[in-house]
C-alpha cells in the first residue's frame, strides 16, 4: 500500500483498457509506524451504499480528530478505512466487477499475479491483514432491507466481545459454509486476527436511520477498543441480542404475486402476527396474508414487491434454537 | 419395446405476473437398461450443450430408424436447467443473481436456484452417467475437453478418455465446488462428468459433432445401445492435464488483446502468442508469449481485457 498524500493511500494501480488508469483509495489515518489498530471495508459490492457513505463520513470525522478540529479528542491507534473496494463497480452501480461479472467478495484470499478481481483481494488482503481488528461492512441485497447487525462465523471469546462493543442490536452467529471461505472475512479469519462483518439495510440506496446507527456503532467500537478517546456518541450495550446458527427462522412465500408489508425492522413480533400480504400480480386479489409461525425479532423485510413461489419474504431471530439449519441455504445474496 | 419419445416438465413455480418458471426434459426410452443425462444451459450464457442436446436427439434419430433395437436403456436430454437466464442473456439465475452451478445439491423448501437445484437433482439421481455440458464464458474459448475433480478420478477418467476429447483436465479439489451439480452427484454416487466446450454465446458446430459422437460411444460403453451399433470412429484422443502441468497467462496491462496463433495448436517456449496493444497509441503495450512447450487448449474470444484477465492456458508437453 503507497502513501500518496495526507491520510490518503493506494491499495492497488491499475490500467484499464480505454479510459485513464485507476486507484483503489484508502485512508490510512492516525498514528504510523505501527500496524493498523482497525481495517474497515465497505463496497466490496458496488451497489451496497451504507457502508461506502458510512465509511466515507467517518474518515472525515477521524481527519478531524487527527487535525484537531475536534477538541479533547485524539486517535491513538491507526485505522484503515477503505470506503469502496469495487470502485468501477460502484460508479455504475452494479454488486459485482463490471468488466467481468465476478463478485469481489468470492474471490479471497486472492492471487497478486491472477485474473483481475484475484488481484483487488489479494491487495484487500495485503492492506487489511495486519489489523488487530477488522470489520467488513455490507448491505443485503437491493430485495432485502436487514436491521444493522453483526454477524460471526465461529467466532472466538473475543470476537464475540467485540462484536458487542458495537452496539448494534443483533449479533448472529453462523457457520462456514463452502461458499464463505472465498469472502474477506474468512481470510481474515484463516490469518490469524479478528473478523466481524456488519449488515445493514439493504442495496441500491442509502437507509440513513440505519446509516446514522452504523456511524455510531463505529465510533463506539473505536471509543471501547481504546482506539479513539475524548468522543461520547455511542450508548451502551444493553439491547444487543446474540442468536446462534439455529435461531434465526427464515420465512419463505409459497405464493407468487406482489408482496407488501408495513412492518419496519427491529420490532419484536408475536407468533401469528401478520408480516405482509400477498396480491396477484394480474387479478389483483388477496392471495395470501403471510404470517409469523414463530415469536422473536423481526431482522429482515422484503422491500422488493415482486416476489416468486420460495421467495424469502422475512427473517425472524428466535429465543429457542431450532433443529436445522435453513439459513445454510439462503446465504449467496448480500454479503 | 417400442422407443418411447416424452418431452415433459418436471419443475414448475409461479412467477409475479403470470407466467411461470418450468423445467423441460425429453427422454428417448428404449428398454430397461442403463440411463445416461445429458445437462446443459445451467449457465444462461453457454448455448453449446444445448445444440449437443439437438445433435444427440437428431443422431439417435437416425440410428434408430434404421435399428430400433438399438436403444436397450434411456437418453435423458435437459438442455435448460436454467431458462430465465436462457431467455436473459445472463449466466447466473435472474433476479436472484446467484449461480445456479453454486446452489448445488439444492434445498425443495429454499430459494428459487436452490428449488431448480433440488429438482434436478432428484431427476438425475440413479442415472447410469450425467454429462454437464459448459460453454466456458463470453471471454474465452475452449477446446472440448472434461474436467474431473480428483477426487471422484477413479472410474471417470477412463470413461473420459473413450468419448472423442481432446483433453481430461484432473483438478484439484476447491472449496466452493462442493456446490456444483457434478460434485453433489458424484458425491451421492452418480457419476457426472464435466464437458467444456467452445465459447459463450456462441455455437461451434463442429465441436458439437466431435463431442456428441463421443457421447454415442459412451452410451454404447455403457449399454444404453447395443453393443452391435456401429458408430462413427474416434478420432481425438485426450491429452490427460492436471494443476502441476497447465499453465495460466494472464495480461500484464489492460488493452485489446490481438492474438497471432490459432486455437488448440502447440507452441514452443517464447513463442509469439499475440499483442497487448492500446487504442491511443501505435506501440503495443506487450507481447504475449508461451511460458513453456505446449498446447494452447485455451484462448481469450473477448478482445478487451483488463490487469489479469486470462489470455490463455497451456498444458506443458515435452517437444
Amino acid at each position: 500500500m503507497s502513501v500518496r498524500s495526507r491520510g490518503e493511500s493506494v491499495l492497488l494501480h491499475m490500467t484499464a483498457p480505454s479510459r485513464e488508469d485507476f486507484d483503489i483509495p484508502a485512508h490510512d489515518v492516525g498514528p504510523r509506524g505501527a500496524p493498523p489498530q482497525l481495517a474497515l471495508v465497505a463496497g466490496l459490492h458496488g451497489n451496497e451504499l451504507n457502508g461506502v457513505f458510512v465509511l466515507s463520513r467517518l474518515a472525515s470525522f477521524l481527519r478531524q480528530v487527527v487535525d484537531g478540529g475536534r477538541p479533547g479528542a485524539a486517535l491513538l491507534g491507526r485505522v484503515v478505512v477503505i470506503p469502496a473496494v469495487n470502485v468501477l463497480g460502484l460508479n455504475v452501480r452494479r454488486r459485482a466487477w463490471p468488466f467481468d461479472g465476478t463478485d469481489v467478495n468470492r474471490m479471497f484470499p486472492g492471487y497478486p499475479a491472477g485474473e483481475t478481481t484475484q488481484r483487488i483481494a489479494a491487495a484487500v488482503l495485503a492492506a487489511t491483514v495486519d489489523a488487530h481488528w477488522r470489520i467488513d461492512i455490507h448491505s443485503s441485497n437491493v430485495d432485502f432491507e436487514e436491521l444493522p447487525q453483526v454477524r460471526l462465523f465461529e467466532p472466538d471469546d473475543e470476537e464475540r466481545a467485540a462484536a458487542r462493543w458495537l452496539g448494534l442490536p443483533v449479533v448472529l452467529e453462523r457457520p462456514v459454509t463452502p461458499l464463505l471461505t472465498t469472502t474477506l472475512a474468512y481470510a481474515w479469519k484463516t490469518t490469524g486476527g479478528r473478523a466481524l462483518v456488519v449488515q445493514a439495510g439493504y442495496a441500491g440506496s442509502l437507509q440513513l436511520p440505519h446509516c446514522e446507527r452504523l456511524f455510531t456503532a463505529l465510533v463506539g467500537f473505536l471509543e471501547r477498543s481504546g482506539v479513539l478517546v475524548g468522543v461520547r456518541l455511542a450508548e451502551a450495550d444493553h439491547d444487543v441480542h446474540t442468536f446462534g446458527p439455529r435461531q434465526s427462522f427464515p420465512l419463505i412465500s409459497e405464493h407468487a404475486g406482489w408482496f407488501v408489508s408495513r412492518l419496519e425492522v427491529g420490532r419484536w413480533i408475536q407468533a401469528g402476527d401478520l408480516v405482509g400480504s400477498v396480491y396477484d400480480g394480474f387479478h389483483g386479489d388477496l392471495v395470501a396474508e403471510v404470517r409469523s409461525p414463530v415469536a422473536g425479532l423481526l431482522a429482515g423485510v422484503r422491500r422488493q414487491p415482486l416476489l416468486c413461489e420460495g421467495d424469502l419474504v422475512a427473517r425472524v431471530l428466535v429465543q429457542d434454537e431450532m433443529s436445522c439449519l435453513p439459513e445454510t441455504y439462503l446465504m449467496g445474496h448480500g454479503q | 419395446m417400442p422407443i418411447q419419445r416424452r418431452h415433459e416438465s418436471f419443475f414448475s413455480l409461479a412467477l409475479p405476473y403470470r407466467e411461470r418458471l418450468v423445467l423441460e426434459r425429453a427422454l428417448i426410452a428404449g428398454g430397461p437398461g442403463p440411463r445416461l443425462a445429458i445437462v446443459s444451459g445451467i449457465h444462461g450464457d453457454e448455448l453449446e450443450g444445448l445444440y449437443v442436446c439437438h445433435r444427440l436427439a437428431a443422431r439417435l434419430d437416425a440410428l434408430l430408424e434404421r435399428w430400433p433395437e438399438a436403444l436397450r436403456g434411456t437418453v435423458e436430454l435437459y438442455p435448460a436447467l436454467n431458462p430465465l437466464g436462457l431467455d436473459t442473456l445472463e449466466r447466473a439465475v435472474p433476479i436472484y443473481d446467484i449461480d445456479l452451478n453454486r446452489a448445488f445439491p439444492g434445498q425443495a423448501g429454499g430459494l428459487v436456484p436452490h428449488r431448480l437445484a433440488d429438482a434436478v437433482m432428484r431427476q438425475l439421481a440413479g442415472a447410469a452417467l450425467v454429462i454437464d455440458i459448459h460453454a466456458s464464458n463470453i471471454y474465452l474459448r475452449e477446446i472440448p475437453q472434461v474436467r474431473i475433480a480428483r477426487a471422484f478420478e477413479a472410474g471417470l477418467v477412463s470413461m473420459a478418455r473413450s468419448m472423442n476429447l481432446d483433453l481430461i483436465w484432473v483438478h484439484e479439489a476447491s472449496t466452493v465446488l462442493e456446490h456444483t451439480i457434478a460434485h453433489s452427484l458424484n458425491a451421492s454416487g452418480t457419476p457426472c462428468l464435466v464437458v467444456e466446450m467452445g465459447v459463450g454465446m456462441r455455437l461451434t458446430p463442429a465441436f458439437a459433432e466431435q463431442v456428441t459422437t463421443g457421447i454415442l460411444h459412451v452410451a454404447r460403453a455403457l449399454g444404453v445401445l447395443h453393443r452391435d451399433v456401429e458408430l462413427e470412429p474416434i478420432e481425438h484422443r485426450p491429452l490427460v492435464a492436471d494443476d502441476n502441468n497447465v499453465h495460466y497467462l494472464n495480461a500484464q496491462v489492460s488493452g485489446i488483446f490481438v492474438p497471432c496463433v490459432e486455437h488448440w495448436i502447440a507452441v514452443r517456449r517464447d513463442e509469439l502468442l499475440g499483442r497487448i496493444v492500446s487504442p491511443l497509441m501505435a506501440q503495443p503495450l506487450a507481447e504475449v508469449r508461451s511460458p513453456c512447450d505446449g498446447v494452447l487448449f485455451t484462448l481469450r474470444e473477448y478482445p478487451l481485457v483488463y490487469e489479469g484477465s486470462l489470455l490463455a492456458r497451456l498444458m506443458e508437453v515435452s517437444p
